[in-house]
């Protein structure tokens, strides 16, 4: 522990000295026996103030946690002399807050356990290590303080909160393997798709009895069998628009984490590539696991300025299968990321844009230039987004606060409605 | 030694000691501790005012004046400190004032013990004030040494 002296220190010996000085001066004894009960204490304090014997430790009751909820810590403190006052901060990332006191100031007795709770707040997802503690302690005559910190960082994983969704894109091809989404083949399934005259080898039970009955012969139901299919999660992390507490990032990775907890739930592999400054990727798997693994990718997402142009042709080929639906989640900032997007659809992949808005975090300037480089800004958006839609991307603004849903059934729709291409 | 008439020594005194409940207020409301010195520093000058204006014969209250310095300094010290839930005890509380008290009397006893000894016949000379004067700088010097913080 390092010691320092306190406040009170320096104003016992400036009042001790300033007396014997006094008496020296004016010749006065009575002066200095002003002064000795200040040099008394100064004595007393200072050959008796031995650095405490202070133990902290802190644990956390769980190693992951969504967005807005609360983990528990717990701080013991343990001593075998007894501490007059002792102050412990608990020094917390941004992005976690705390409503308890902090710092706490406990005094501790001869032998003393105590155990302090600290209930943490996670306010942004991200990956953090809690637990660097500092703590200051007094003597008990108040002359010197002993602090010290103590390394005992424990890491914590919040998640982005994800949105529920009904329904998720469908991609133009699925795989071979069972999963949760309807084909537009026939084969064994649920989902009925059409009747035929039965054929050597058809099961019975798949005998439609009054389609049957009404043409005197045999008629099967034919059914879409349900495949899986790969996803690919494209984030930009080139750049960013950022107010206050929010961003386009914070809600590209809550809309990643989202669609790739529910298409994962729905039996399909899932991938990521955060496409930026710095590169990172997944390749598609299936399971929990998985999902734990893209969601912990997505704690490492963040802007890294970056000034190299990059192409789709530095990812490795098996993070971008050729028949997976690429959901690009992008603010659309970048030039790098924008060409990078059509690029992928001219190499013929299944692509839906879903543009994170910048617009509600950007505010035009005060005067009549910067309002007019507001509108021109504005207008260049919308080029770009005719651009993406001329060449059969449907993109879609998704804007804070409106659910990611909407934007799902925007991309829906056009893909419903849009004759695919192929270059 | 300055003499003074009573008149000019009264308003000498009320001139020095005058500011100290002001800067004693100052220090407590805004927690501090540079003044609450000053404001000790002021009742110690104030009482070497009186002693410089006096007579001189040794002043037989000067100890139980220097403990009641004290125990002002040391209440007024407690007051500024940051709260501890664990002070809210009564027997905590209770226990810390007679700490402090029994210091405050410890050293009105050493200051009567010091004055004693000055008021002894002994006399003093060049060497003994040099002893004085090496003593007392190597009080604060030792006191300077053990009070700066080690690594």
């Amino acid at each position: 522990m390092s010691r320092a002296a306190t406040p009170k220190l320096g104003a016992y010996a400036g009042l001790a000295g300033v007396g014997l000085l006094a008496a020296l001066v004016l010749g006065r004894a009575e002066l200095a026996v002003l002064a000795a009960p200040f040099a008394l204490v100064l004595f007393f304090g200072l050959a008796l103030s031995e650095a405490p014997d202070v133990r902290v430790d802190l644990e956390i009751d769980r190693e992951r946690q969504v967005e807005g909820e609360e983990v528990n810590a717990s701080l013991e403190v343990r001593t075998h002399l007894p501490v007059p006052r002792l102050e412990l901060l608990v020094s917390l990332p941004d992005g976690l807050e705390s409503d308890a006191p902090n710092p706490v100031l406990i005094a501790l007795d001869l032998d003393e356990r105590r155990e302090l709770e600290v209930p943490l707040r996670c306010e942004h997802w991200g990956a953090y290590l809690v637990g660097q503690v500092f703590v200051r302690a007094q003597d008990r005559f108040g002359l010197l303080a002993y602090e010290r910190s103590y390394d005992l960082r424990r890491p914590l994983k919040v998640y982005p909160r994800g949105e529920g969704l009904d329904k998720l894109l469908r991609p133009l091809q699925t795989l071979s393997f069972a999963g949760s989404q309807t084909t537009g083949t026939r084969g064994e399934g649920i989902e009925f798709a059409d009747l035929r005259p039965f054929a050597p080898g058809d099961r019975i039970r798949r005998i439609n009895w009054r389609a049957t009955a009404r043409r005197g012969e045999p008629w099967v139901n034919e059914t879409h069998p349900e495949r899986n299919t790969d996803v690919v999660i494209f984030l930009d992390t080139f750049a960013e628009a950022r107010s206050g507490a929010g961003s386009t990032l914070d809600l590209a990775v809550q809309a990643a984490g989202s669609l790739a907890a529910h298409y994962i739930r729905a039996k399909d592999r899932v991938g990521l590539v955060a496409f930026g400054g710095v590169l990172n990727w997944l390749t598609v798997s299936g399971g929990v696991t998985q999902l734990y693994r893209v969601l912990d990718s997505l704690l490492d997402a963040e802007i890294f300025l970056s000034y190299a142009w990059k192409e789709i042709e530095i990812l490795p080929r098996r993070t971008l299968p050729p028949h997976a639906l690429v959901v690009a989640l992008s603010p659309l900032l970048d030039e790098r990321s924008v060409r990078a997007l059509i690029d992928l659809r001219a190499r013929g992949f299944d692509l839906a844009v879903v543009e994170i808005s910048p617009v509600p975090f950007v505010e035009p300037g005060p005067d009549e230039l910067d309002k007019l480089a507001y509108r021109l800004w504005l207008l260049r958006r919308d080029a770009l987004r005719a651009s993406y839609l001329r060449v059969g991307v449907p993109v879609v603004e998704w804007r804070q606060g409106d659910p990611l849903q909407a934007a799902l059934e925007e991309v829906r729709t056009f893909r419903r409605h849009a004759r695919v291409t192929r270059a | 030694m300055l003499r003074a008439s009573p008149g000019v020594h009264r308003g000498l005194l009320l001139a020095v000691a005058a500011p100290v409940p002001v800067v004693l207020l100052v220090g407590l409301a805004l927690r501090w501790s540079a003044a609450l010195t000053g404001a000790i520093i002021l009742l110690g000058a104030q009482q070497a005012v009186r002693l410089a204006l006096g007579t001189d014969v040794l002043d037989e209250w000067a100890p139980l004046v220097g403990g009641a310095l004290l125990l002002c300094a040391e209440l007024a010290w407690w007051s500024i400190e940051p709260r501890v839930p664990a002070w809210s005890q009564p027997r905590l509380a209770l226990w810390r004032l007679t700490s402090v008290l029994l210091m405050c009397l410890l050293g009105a006893g050493v200051g009567a013990a010091m004055l004693v000894a000055a008021g002894s016949s002994l006399s003093g000379g060049v060497p003994l004030e040099l002893a004085g004067i090496l003593a007392a700088t190597g009080a604060v010097a030792i006191l300077a040494h053990v009070a700066r913080r080690s690594p």
